[in-house]
């Protein structure tokens, strides 16, 4: 059960890679040098950090609209992804998906996704990939309490529980879909509950330990690659910021108590809290690790501002995986 | 005949940790939970309870049951700090006690039951199990367990008569008397409470159980395969992990056994206190619940006046024998 | 037009109009409910749901699960059992999640069934691009549903519209699906206060001209007439005509308007190969043919998903420049 002192201090730098990212990419939407629109991972760092430190880059995941954070936990770069958030041609997409579609096949990164509840399908054929190619990688889903209830996310269970596929389903259950709770998307208030009915091992964790995530997800992957089948695993989560944007106060679907309630719990200074306590990174270290991303955070929203825009060209490339014309012209 | 209130407690958290993936536990959904309280509504109505009070959770189990209470029945919730964590249980106990309830109705596992055993050390209860390795709460069917406690909330059966006090660990940390574990109190070799269940027995260094039930699942079990001591004989079993001793196959969670490494067993008397010293984690009936830094002590010990838990079998046998479901004969004139 | 002209109007923005379309179809009809994702509680993302909770209640505007099956299949089975529903799915993008619901159910019931079914109901959703929103969140899909034998398509361009075409959607004893688009949103324009419906399968000759036919649906209507302003110095006189029902397409109104001008051009926001703007072309010269002194031509956006930068999605929406120099090149003027 124990965690190794460099798993912790890996999880620590996960998590601060994804906070400090995801306050910068806050920062530039309000003050609109991005556009389009941004969903903050903050105050679920522990999640995709617990998860993502039992992957290598061979595993695959899928992610959601609220995919930054997944990709920064999987090693994404900062740069490639300021730019994409930019629209810029040195963006991990070459500015033509945004927030919203970010990726990174090479370390298997299938993509943000703007379709709530897309990832798990999708996440089962890679699965199957895995297992079809007689490799020992393992496919994780994430996808969102309010997913939880698109039919597609039911499909998927019960397809890889039924064909024991080396998965692994992640529920971030944060207490919202958009605007509306979970008491009002569905019966049940576990969407772990629903594990039994699917024939999968269901747990439930709290997301805001980020030791707990990891210790579970090491469990589940470990038992994906012997070949015993998916887990769902569902993490207690909150977003503090808002569905879009920053916000998150002062709204009229949830009160500032509780977000103060669940700031108390911020996974970030939880873990921080444990590392002192144990004598692995004192407060002075894990600040230091604040300022260095921060730096590396900045220089490449530099890079990124400064990057050129695509090419009109571009406009028509990557359409078919072809050099044949398109069935259309130029536009009219 | 005093009665009171029934006292209800149901743990939304029980029967989901790790377990399920680490061993080969099942979930226990909290729909299931419900309808667990609505049956016991109904047995203790049967029985003759008219009141209750229950721990408002954030996933309403009780509340969703309140309608098989029927239109009569006097419901009303207790305050809670809705921490949604054992804080709430612990709050709600301490209220029971203080409204007088004669029975508290318990759904969860033994970290449940621990939790009402803070707030209210020698709460009389009755424990249904919808947790994962429970020891203290008995898998019973909702009715019965319901009905029981209508008997002794009604006040047709006397608490005393079908219930003893459970033995329970005190635990002292730094000289203060602040924690209790109803079954077992065990140091492990951790640095973090993590995901809480403990699965791993290579990491367990000192155990002090109430009781070492061989028919049982986790760290009682492995005592208990070795010294059996019941939920009723006195003092308690400490065990020492490590080689040097005997190996034991021994279930630490439902469907995992493992071979265990156990160096010293030795019985406890009454009181006798078993010093642990940190760094590590104090797991309390089965999750790890506190962390003890280098050179931080804990001291343990059995003690009898625990939890006076009521025997629903027993209640119901001498229910029956004193006729007290018998329903009154209808309309039968000259019989 | 189908007008109440008698009534008094005020200025309200297209978002506000489709709110009190809504509205007066809760108003005037008790079996009309409203359902869709964050339409309640939170008034719809885009805010053209407010205040319809606080005035008719939880039982008739409700929030739904992310199950864009679910919704449609549930206006399916209560629009078919005597209910009129509303259904919104918040991006025109999501229709995919529902796709059976619309085509195989929504669509074909009725003819299925031999006429014995009736479905009055309405799926209200927001297409368009230009928002930085990418290419699950930009699309105009509405000639997929204009394919569907068994669905009436419309496309609101003006705030007059939006209301006039809702409750004439809503009053239709079958299945409409109207397209809202999202970069009108804040467009104001007059709308009577009483409820009238804008008749469906009827065209709007929104300008009228002498030498060039303009068909442009949806936001499309506005880029139209911003060209038919810039070429009226070139001695063009165009007629826009918004068909604002696609299907049934009121195809007499566009074929007398190219019988007077001879030429044509149609307009959508949508990609042009495939698109609405190809049956219309291919009908103008089924019926207008000898008429015509050049081509049909066709703007649209070009094969490819919408491109989130903005460098590339304002190559990819059709806008006023573009339509200006495709009538120009229809007419055979330099470009
Ligand atoms: C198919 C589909 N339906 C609806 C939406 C609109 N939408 C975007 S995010 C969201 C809420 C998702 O909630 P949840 O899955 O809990 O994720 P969270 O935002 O809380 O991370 C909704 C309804 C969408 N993008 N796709
Ligand atoms: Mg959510």
């Amino acid at each position: 059960m124990d965690v190794d002192r460099n798993v912790l201090l890996d999880l620590h730098r996960r998590m601060v890679r994804i906070r400090v990212f995801e306050e910068e990419a806050g920062k530039l939407m309000e003050a609109a040098r991005v556009p389009g629109a941004l969903h903050l991972y903050v105050g679920e760092e522990a999640v995709a950090a617990g998860v993502m430190a039992n992957l290598t880059d061979d595993d695959q995941i899928t992610s959601t609209h609220r995919g930054h954070g997944h990709l920064v936990a999987k090693g994404g770069d900062f740069k490639r992804m300021y730019a994409e958030l930019f629209g810029r041609a040195t963006g991990y997409n070459k500015g033509k998906g945004g927030s919203m579609h970010v990726c990174d096949m090479e370390i298997g990164m299938l993509g943000a996704n703007g379709i709530v509840g897309a990832g798990p399908p999708i996440a089962i054929g890679a699965a199957f990939s895995d297992r079809y190619r007689g490799t020992s990688n393992v496919a994780v889903t994430f996808f969102g309490d309010g997913a939880s209830n698109e039919g597609g996310v039911h499909e998927a269970a019960n397809i890889a529980a039924l064909w024991k596929l080396p998965g692994l389903f992640v529920c971030e259950y944060n207490g919202y879909g958009e605007f509306t709770p979970p008491a009002r998307h569905q019966a049940i208030r576990d969407v772990a509950d629903r594990a039994a009915g699917y024939g999968m091992p269901g747990v439930v964790v709290d997301g805001m330990d980020v030791i707990a995530v990891y210790e579970a997800t090491r469990e589940a992957v470990a038992r994906a690659r012997r070949g015993d089948g998916p887990t769902l695993l569902e993490c207690k989560t909150y977003r503090f910021y808002d569905h879009v944007g920053i916000r998150g106060m002062g709204v009229s679907y949830r009160t500032d108590d509780e977000v103060l309630q669940w700031r108390k719990r911020d996974p970030v200074a939880l873990l921080e809290a444990h590392l002192a306590d144990a004598q692995i990174l004192s407060s002075d270290d894990a600040r230091a690790v604040h300022d260095e991303v921060r730096a590396e955070a900045l220089a490449a929203v530099a890079f990124a501002e400064s990057s050129p825009f695509p090419e009109p060209h571009e406009l028509l490339e990557d359409v078919y995986d072809t050099s044949l014309p398109a069935p259309d012209e130029a536009p009219r | 005949m005093t009665g009171g209130p029934v006292g209800i407690v149901a743990n939304p958290a029980s029967g989901k940790d790790i377990r399920r993936l680490v061993a080969r536990a099942s979930v226990f959904d909290n729909q299931e939970k419900a309808a667990i309280v609505a049956r016991a509504f109904v047995g203790a109505i049967a029985a003759g309870a008219t009141s209750f009070r229950y721990l408002p959770d954030r996933y309403g189990i009780v509340a969703q049951a309140i309608p098989d209470a029927g239109v009569d029945a006097d419901v009303a919730p207790v305050d809670s700090p809705d921490t949604d964590s054992a804080l709430d249980t612990i709050r709600a106990a301490a209220q029971f006690r203080d409204l007088g309830c004669a029975v508290v109705l318990t759904l969860g596992g033994d970290g449940t039951n621990r939790a009402v055993a803070r707030g209210w050390r020698d709460a009389p209860l009755v424990a249904i199990s919808t947790g994962t390795n429970n020891v203290f709460p008995r898998m019973i069917e909702g009715t019965v367990a319901g009905a029981a406690a209508g008997l002794v909330a009604s006040g047709a059966i006397a608490l005393a008569e079908v219930a003893r006090p459970a033995k329970l660990v005190t635990v002292t940390v730094d000289g203060e008397r602040d924690d209790l574990a109803l079954v077992d109190a065990v140091l492990v070799d951790e640095r973090f409470l993590g995901a809480r269940a403990i699965w791993d027995a290579s990491r367990l260094r000192v155990a002090v159980l109430t009781r070492a039930e061989p028919a049982s699942v986790g760290v009682s079990a492995i005592g208990g395969l070795l010294r059996p001591l019941g939920e009723r004989d006195p003092g308690g079993l400490a065990l020492d992990f490590g080689s040097g001793g005997v190996l034991v196959d021994a279930p630490i969670a439902p469907g995992l056994y493992q071979t265990v490494p156990v160096r010293r067993v030795r019985p406890l008397a009454e009181g006798e206190p078993v010093v642990v010293e940190g760094p590590g984690v104090l797991a309390l009936d089965g999750e790890r619940e506190r962390v003890l830094k280098q050179g931080q002590r804990a001291i343990l010990s059995v003690v009898p006046d625990g939890p006076r838990v009521v025997d629903v079998r027993q209640t119901l046998h001498v229910a029956a024998c004193r006729g007290l479901f018998r329903a009154a004969p209808e309309g039968r004139d000259g019989d | 037009m189908t007008t109440a002209e008698a009534t008094t109007s005020r200025k309200l923005t297209y978002v506000a109009a489709i709110a009190d379309g809504l509205r007066c179809a809760l108003r005037e009809d008790p079996l009309v409910f409203v359902a869709g994702e964050d339409i309640a509680g939170y008034g719809g993302v885009f805010g053209h749901t407010r205040g319809l909770l606080a005035e008719f209640g939880p039982t008739r505007v409700l929030d739904t699960p992310i199950s864009e099956a679910g919704i449609i299949g549930l206006g399916v089975g209560a629009a078919a059992t005597g209910c009129r529903p509303v259904i919104d799915i918040m991006f025109m993008d999501f229709m995919g999640e529902c796709g059976d619901e619309i085509l195989n159910q929504m669509a074909k019931m009725r003819y299925m069934f031999g006429g014995k079914a009736r479905l009055p109901m309405t799926v209200t959703t927001m297409a368009g691009a230009g928002m930085n929103l990418a290419a699950q969140h930009s699309q105009s899909l509405e000639a997929w549903f204009c394919h569907i034998p068994g669905l009436k398509v419309v496309m609101p361009a003006t705030p007059y519209d939006a209301k006039g075409l809702l409750l004439a959607a809503v009053r239709d004893d079958n299945p409409v699906v109207v397209v809202f688009n999202k970069r009108s949103l804040g467009m104001q324009g007059d709308v009577p206060e009483a409820a009238y419906a804008v008749e469906l399968g009827r065209a709007n000759i929104v300008r009228a001209g002498t030498n060039f036919t303009v068909v442009a649906t949806g936001r499309m209507v506005h880029e139209a007439l911003a060209a038919a302003m810039a070429l009226a110095q070139d001695g063009l006189d165009l007629e826009v005509v918004d068909p604002r029902t696609l299907q049934p397409l009121d195809i007499e109104t566009i074929v007398a308007s190219v019988r007077k001008t001879h030429r044509a051009l149609v307009v959508h926001e949508a990609v042009r190969f495939g698109g609405f703007g190809a049956e219309v072309a291919a009908q103008i010269q089924e019926l207008a043919f000898d008429h015509l002194d050049a081509p049909v031509g066709r703007v649209g956006a070009p094969f490819a998903p919408v491109p989130f930068s903005p460098a590339l999605e304002k190559l990819y929406v059709p806008n006023a420049d573009r339509i200006a120099a495709e009538v120009r090149r229809v007419v055979g003027l330099q470009v």
